[in-house]
This record gives structure tokens, sequence and C-alpha cells, in this order.
């Protein structure tokens, strides 16, 4: 039996890797980097957090968690689906720096830099234990449908999109609406990860929507291997296992986890999932 | 409200809009040469404004303190590229995202050497007072940065567009493979173009520790604000960051005084129309 230490670390790598998936969702196969995407996950904590507090049912609140994961997504979605590469970046930045400044100033709703108390698991995963195999499950089931979509017909056009939107445009695709759709899902299992993110610390706060958190993401996928299916688990269980155990011999794990990223970026783009793929690969060339 | 405060609430905007202006003049120009989006400017501004504060305390020469931050940021911006950047030219993700590492790891240095307190710098002699203006009476200090920022713009304009210098630039800026068949060393002209973006970065950095207070997170703060200028004003236009700023800066002033709880989300909603009507932002050159 694993300590309950190791537990929650596992259940925050699961968490981490399933914003980081929906983040390589779009970078892997469409080739759009968001550096907001916390934004989104904080739609939907936040949306489940201000429902728990104003004591309405489990159902009730994740409908306001749905819906204003939905909400927000479509903002993103509509703001950045004319856009391809730097721009795209920019203004997810500035979506998450805007849905952070709400958190943090519309303190009617949110609570402001106090945040929310009172958030409560659903009582059949309140025990640390029930929630890690409910948030493992959820990883699961999603990870799998990330993997459906990354194969499936829809997948194959965002591919085309990042390839060559001109000729996927005279093939009577619409890119506009392909990257629209695909920052939706995308938003939705984003959202996914902010409800199992408040549910997790049954506390609310702007650091949520930080950049920082953000611009995690993006490391956790680029560490991971980007547009692969395991990269950002792998990434996630990187980043966390570092946040938690080289913090405590190293105190700046932030120009650790900066310098790793750099060296990272400069020498293996393909993250620790793409270059062991290509090794593999080559390994099994060389073999036969 | 009243004429007055109309006024004031108008010079508050100019003098905020007139640090955006320093801030965001060298973020488009590095991008209009480079194309690279430098997400570290805001580590740039905050470690440049760190060390003009030190060195106001240590000299009690504001015109130190401005040379200090200057060249401390400019040393960064030159590390950046030499070291860093270069390696990965013309590759837009890895050129960004190296930012994004360089911007982690400056941002905890900042908080290794300079604490988590948030500082500001103590007006100088001459600065300190304030000006009588009809019925209100306000602050020399303000006023001098919207002066300074209009200096530093005409300057930069008349670089740009009258010199030799700005020559080297706009053919860079036009068509790089020519400048360089044309005998323009142009990895020397990026390189200087990068340090004199960082200089500037750290100039706004100083002239803002009188304005504002530098802390942990003011970098990722203030880069939101860059970014919906440049992005309002059309990526590497000057005239645009000018005129984005001017806006921005009212639409800061005024909604933190009519509708407080939604003050950051004022300053995104300039941003999504534009965006809507002109991707490419109001001054692009460049296509969408």
């Amino acid at each position: 039996m694993l300590p309950r230490f190791v537990v929650y670390l596992l259940t925050l790598t699961f968490i981490a890797a399933l914003l980081a998936g929906s983040v390589n969702l779009l970078a892997g196969l469409a080739g759009l980097v968001s550096i907001g995407h916390a934004g989104i996950a904080a739609a939907g904590a936040y949306g489940v957090a201000w429902a728990a507090v104003h004591d309405v049912g489990l159902p009730a609140q994740l409908g306001v968690a749905a819906a204003l994961t939905l909400a927000v997504s479509v903002v993103y979605a509509l703001t950045t689906m004319r856009t391809t590469g730097i721009v795209f970046l920019m203004i997810t930045l500035a979506l998450g720096m805007t849905v952070f400044g709400l958190a943090l100033k519309l303190s009617s709703v949110t609570g402001g830099q106090n945040g929310l108390t009172g958030i409560r698991r659903p009582e059949a995963v309140d025990e640390w234990w029930q929630f890690y195999f409910f948030t493992a499950a959820l990883y699961g089931v999603c990870l799998l449908v990330l993997g459906v979509v990354a194969r499936s017909p829809f997948g194959l056009t965002l591919r085309g999109v990042r390839e060559s939107p001109s000729r996927m445009t005279s093939l009577g695709y619409s890119v506009t609406a392909a990257k629209f759709v695909a920052v939706v899902i995308s938003g939705v299992f984003a959202g996914s990860a902010g409800v199992l993110l408040a549910w997790n610390s049954e506390f609310m706060s702007p650091s949520v929507a930080s950049f920082s958190r953000s611009a995690l993401a993006v490391v956790v996928v680029i560490l991971g291997g980007i547009g692969t299916l395991l990269g950002p688990l792998v990434g996630a269980g990187i980043v966390v296992a570092g946040e938690y155990w080289l913090s405590s011999y190293v105190e700046r794990w932030q120009t650790v986890l900066g310098a790793v990223f750099i060296l990272v970026v400069l020498f293996a783009p393909r993250g620790v999932v793409g270059t062991i793929a290509a090794w593999t690969r080559r390994s099994r060339k060389e073999g036969s | 409200m009243s004429l007055d405060e109309l006024a004031l609430q108008a010079l508050n905007g100019l003098s905020f809009g007139a640090l955006l202006f320093l801030l965001a003049s060298g973020f488009t120009l590095v991008f209009g040469l480079m194309k690279i989006v430098n997400l570290a400017h805001g580590a740039f501004y905050l470690v440049g404004g760190y060390v003009g504060i030190a060195t106001f305390t240590a000299t009690r020469s504001f015109l130190a303190a401005i040379l200090a931050g200057a060249a401390t940021a400019a040393v960064f911006g030159l590390a950046s590229e030499r070291l860093l950047l270069r390696r990965v030219r013309g590759q837009e993700l890895p050129e960004v995202l190296l930012t994004v590492g360089i911007a982690l790891v400056i941002a905890d240095g900042c908080l290794a050497v300079f604490g988590g307190n948030p500082r500001s710098l103590p007006i100088p002699g001459l600065l300190a007072g304030s000006v009588q203006l009809g019925g209100f009476a306000y602050p020399s200090y303000r006023l001098f940065v919207i002066v300074l920022a209009a200096v530093v713009g005409v300057v930069l304009y008349v670089v740009q567009h009258r010199t030799r210098v700005g020559a080297l630039i706009r053919a860079g800026v036009d068509d790089r493979e020519i400048a360089e068949a044309m005998g323009i060393n142009v990895p020397r002209v990026f390189t200087a173009m990068f340090v004199f973006g960082g200089a500037l970065a750290g100039l706004a950095g100083v002239v803002a520790a009188g304005l504002l207070t530098l802390r942990p997170g003011a970098d990722t703060d203030i880069l939101l604000f860059a970014l919906v200028v440049v992005v309002i004003g059309g990526l590497g236009s000057l005239q645009g960051a000018a005129v984005g700023s001017v806006l921005i800066g009212l639409v800061d002033a005024f909604s933190k005084v009519w509708v407080p709880e939604l003050s950051y989300f004022a300053v995104f909603a300039p941003m999504a129309i534009v965006l809507m009507f002109r991707p490419a932002g109001l001054f692009s050159r460049s296509r969408a």
C-alpha cells in the first residue's frame, strides 16, 4: 500500500496531466499553443466552487461548472479561431490573464484574494483514497477520448489545418470552424481538470488562473513530448515529483524548472516520450 | 463627475499609458524586426526596476538608477539573444518557449535577490512635489513620465524613419534576405535590437518603480498590458503601440473609477473588439 503522501502526489499528477492533455490536444494536432488554459480550468473550478458555496446539489454544481467552462471556452474559441501560431499564443495569454483579473477583482462572486472556502467533494469520493481512484479513472477515460479524437477524421482535419490551411480550405474544409470546435473540445478537458482541482484542495483562490499555472501546463507538454498521447502524463509526473521532492533539497525550484525547460526546448524538442519513441524506432530499424 | 475629476482621471490614464508605451515600444520593435514574441519582456522590466531602486538607494541619483536599470536589462537581453535565442532563429514556437523559460528563471532570481516584499522608488527631489493645474494639484512625477514617453516616442520614430540605423532596421524588417545580400550584417542588427528592447524594458521598470510597486508577479501583470497594447496597435508598429498605450491607459483609469470590480476585464474588451474586426491590429503593415 502506498503512503498517503505519494497518493496525494499521484492525484496532483493526474490533474496536471489532464490540463496539459487539453493543451496538447491543440498544440499537438493543430499546432496551436495556448498559454492561457488555466483560465478555462479556472472557469470549471470557480463554477463548481461558487455553486458549492451557495449550497446547491451536486448536479447543479456540475451544471454551473459545465456552463461556465463552455462559455469561457467559446470566448477563447471566438477570439482565436482566425489566428495561428504566435498570435494565437498571445491572445490565449491575454485571455488567461483576464480570467485571473476577474477572479481577483470580482470579489463579490469569487471572494477575491481570500478565495472561496466551504467546497466539499461529492460524498462518494470524499475520502482521499476514493478521490485518488476517481481522479485516476476520470483521467483514464479522458486519455481514451483524447486518443480517439487524435485518430478520428476530425483529428486528421486538425493536422491538415496545421500543415496547410490553404489546402484544407481548397478541399472544402472550414479552417475557422475546425479551430473553433478544437478549442471548445480542449476547453471541456481543461474545465474538467479545474473541477478536480477545486475538489482536491476544497478551496479556490485566483492563483488557479495564474499565468504560471498556464505556463506550467505548456512546460509539462513540452517536457513530456508535444503531440504524444502519454507525454502530458510523463511531463506532469516529472514536474510534480520535481516540485515536491527536489524543492526540499534545492530552494530555487522555479529556476531549476526554467533551466530544464530551456534545455529541453534547445536539445530535446520532442520531449521525453517523443525522444524515446525516436530512439526505439531507430534501434528497430538498425535491428532489422 | 466634475470637469476637474475628469481631467484628473484622464491624466492618470495618460501617465499609465505613457509607462505602457515605454514597455510596449521595445516589445513591438523586437517583434517587428525579429518576429519574436518576447515573453521575458516583463521579467526584463522587473529586474531593471529592482536594480534601479537599489542603485537609487545607494547613489541617490535618479539618472544613475535609470542607467543602471536599463543597462542590467540590456545585459539580460544580450545574454538571452546570444546564448539561447540565436540557436533557434526563425523557429517561432521554440523562440517564444525559450523566452518563457528565461522569464521563469529571471523572475525567480529577482525573488531570491530582492525578496518578496513590494518595493517602490522614492521619488527624487525635483519631481517629488506636485503642480497646480486648474482646480487640483497633480504629482509632478506623473507629468514627467508623460513627457519622457513622448520624448522617447519621438526619438524612436525619428531614428526609425530618418537615420541610417533606422534604414538598416527597416531593411531587415522588409526583406531580410535582400538586406543580407546588400552586405548588412543582419544577425548583428538583430542582437542590437534585442538588447535595445531589453534596455527599454529596464527603463520602463525604473520609471514604473516610482509610479506603481514592484513585487513578484508584477512582471506578468504588466506583460498582459503590453500584450494588449501591441495586439490593439498591431504587432511591430510603433505608432500602433502609441495609440494602443494611450487607449488602454485611459480605459484602465476610468474603469477603475466607474466599474472597479471589472477594471481588469475592461482592458480586455477593446482587444476583443479590435481582434474581431481587424485581427492584425489597427496599424499593422503585415497581412493577418
